[in-house]
């Protein structure tokens, strides 16, 4: 980080390509759309560029990122939600060929996709980024009780789920 | 299912090696246009907080200020500021966005809010209005009901082009282009296209019922291209941060504006032709083909191959640039005043102003077309 604030492409690089994997899985698994999830996951890469003047250097750079990822995630996902209600049988979202999960991956992000976009933020959090709830609660600003309750019906439900599929 | 086996289960979810490849290039070019600066220290960010606050309330709130002002009207030749917008100086509809919303104005001042959305650009023929809210895409009319709506994350610059009967509308979802049909229908995302700068795509005015489309990208390279049949035109070289595209009304013409030049292709074969003048911020074309060209502190118009200046304020930046349909009149904003200023440019010199214009709309908003 100090490097690419001091003007070191390949510093911004390294960054960038250790960085790039979490946030588009976490994108993808939080929308369950390829197309969203890179914009997504871009556009939160663009934002810390931006920023990266301001950037506190004695902060990691890893959860900031990916509390702007989530953030905007959730906010897609409730977008999404309400363009159903607005305009149901509207064009769909274009698919890109080749890019969708696979095997037992598809299940799990078939089986993520039953939850709503909070619920399936906290599991990401939690299993895919390694925060403990405590960490969630901040990132997401709620309170620790709720983090909880979300992870304990987002497993359980992921649960009952992928064991139906497999009966 | 055990937290372990979740755990390899999320980790193992694909990635995409084009998708990274797209970022990396985009957040590169990012990187690159940024310019590094040195972290002020605490005290002088203070001091520069202090002095900023104290400015501004010395010209808003004190008679000096009111004073100041008008002294820099007089000198740049505004006869008469309006306290507000009574009327247009010409027939027509304005369009104008912002914080507060999506504004139309009618040409006797009356205005009417259509909704809570930051950009928007006329239909073709003026019938509708295309609006962006972060993650809305609306058509609406310009009473303000809404067509249809389209949900998309980081909805930017929406730009509608077509015939009468056959409508197209593009816009960017942060680096990404998309078109869909006038009616909402059909949205398609140009993946295999290189990522798009921020600057607003433009549609060609042709007669033909055909639809051509011209974009910039991230390199700077304009991109020209018929998204019905999915072919590129032509596609030019790079030009260095660019800012706006806009096509001449008989659709031969498309003019790039970048950091040194503007630049003129033909249409047909994308040969290029410069006009040494930099600093160009936004452009736009009059009906009979005049170009207006805004920089930091200047309007120009160029016309049979001369630039000549049309209005220069002594202070303030400018934004904005918008044509009567008569293309009579040059509409200009000056932010810093809180002002619009509307340039007479035939049959005649004359400059008004409109003041407290962030009052009249909740904001300051951007100009987005003034249709007939």
């Amino acid at each position: 980080m100090r490097d690419a604030q001091r003007g070191s492409a390949a510093a911004l690089e390294h960054l960038f390509r250790h960085h790039w994997p979490r946030a588009y899985r976490a994108a993808l698994l939080v929308v369950a759309d390829a197309a969203a999830a890179e914009d997504i996951a871009q556009e939160s890469f663009l934002a810390a560029v931006r920023a990266l003047d301001r950037f506190d250097r004695r902060r990691p750079f890893g959860p900031w990122l990916h509390r702007i990822v989530v953030n905007r995630a959730i906010d897609w996902g409730r977008a999404r939600t309400l363009r159903r209600e607005l305009a149901e049988g509207d064009a769909p979202e274009p698919a890109a060929p080749g890019r969708e999960p696979a095997g037992h991956a598809q299940r799990l992000a078939a089986a993520l996709a039953g939850l709503g976009p909070e619920q399936r933020a906290v599991i990401v959090l939690r299993y895919l980024l390694e925060y403990t709830p405590g960490e969630i609660a901040e990132l997401l600003d709620l309170p620790r009780g709720t983090v909880n309750s979300r992870l304990r019906r987002g497993l359980d439900r992921l649960e009952t789920v992928l064991r139906e599929e497999v009966e | 299912m055990s937290e372990r086996r979740l755990r390899q289960l999320l980790d193992s979810t694909p990635t995409d090696e084009r998708a990274e490849a797209r970022a990396w290039e985009l957040v590169h070019a990012a990187w690159a246009e940024r310019e590094p600066r040195r972290r002020p220290r605490r005290r002088a960010r203070l001091v520069l907080a202090f002095a900023a606050v104290a400015a501004i309330a010395t010209a808003s709130l004190s008679q000096p200020g009111r004073a100041v002002v008008n002294a820099v009207r007089r000198s740049i030749g505004i006869e008469h500021a309006e306290p507000a917008l009574f009327r247009l100086p010409a027939t027509g509809r304005l369009l104008v966005a912002g914080p507060s919303g999506t504004w139309v104005v009618a040409a006797d001042g009356s205005k009417r809010r259509l909704g809570d959305y930051r950009q928007a650009s006329w239909s073709p023929h003026g019938l509708y209005v295309v609006a962006a809210a972060t993650n809305e895409l609306a058509t609406v009319t310009p009473t303000g009901a809404v067509h249809w709506t389209l949900s998309r994350p980081q909805i930017r610059f929406p730009r509608w082009g077509g015939t009468r009967t056959d409508t197209r509308i593009a816009y960017l979802t942060t680096s990404r282009l998309h078109v869909v049909a006038g009616d909402g229908t059909g949205d398609i995302d140009a993946e295999g296209l290189p990522a798009a700068a921020p600057v607003a795509p433009a549609w060609q005015p042709t007669p033909a019922d055909r639809h051509v489309l011209a974009y910039v990208t991230t390199r700077g390279c304009v991109t020209v291209l018929d998204p019905d049949r999915g072919t590129v035109r032509w596609v030019s070289a790079a030009y260095a941060d660019p800012r706006a595209l806009a096509w001449s009304p008989d659709g031969t013409q498309l003019a790039l504006a970048a950091r040194t030049k503007v630049v003129l292709f033909d249409a047909r074969t994308g040969r290029a032709a410069a006009v040494h003048v930099a600093g160009v911020l936004a452009l736009a074309f009059a009906p009979d083909g005049r170009l207006a060209l805004l920089r930091d502190r200047e309007v120009l118009v160029r016309q049979d191959g001369r630039l000549r200046a049309l209005f220069v304020p002594p202070g303030g930046r400018l934004s904005g640039l918008a044509w009567s349909p008569d293309g009579r009149w040059l509409l200009t904003e000056l932010p810093a005043a809180d002002e619009w200023v509307f340039l007479q440019t035939h049959g005649g010199r004359r400059i008004l102003a409109v003041s407290h214009i962030a009052a009249q709309f909740g904001a300051f908003p951007s100009l987005s077309g003034w249709a007939s």
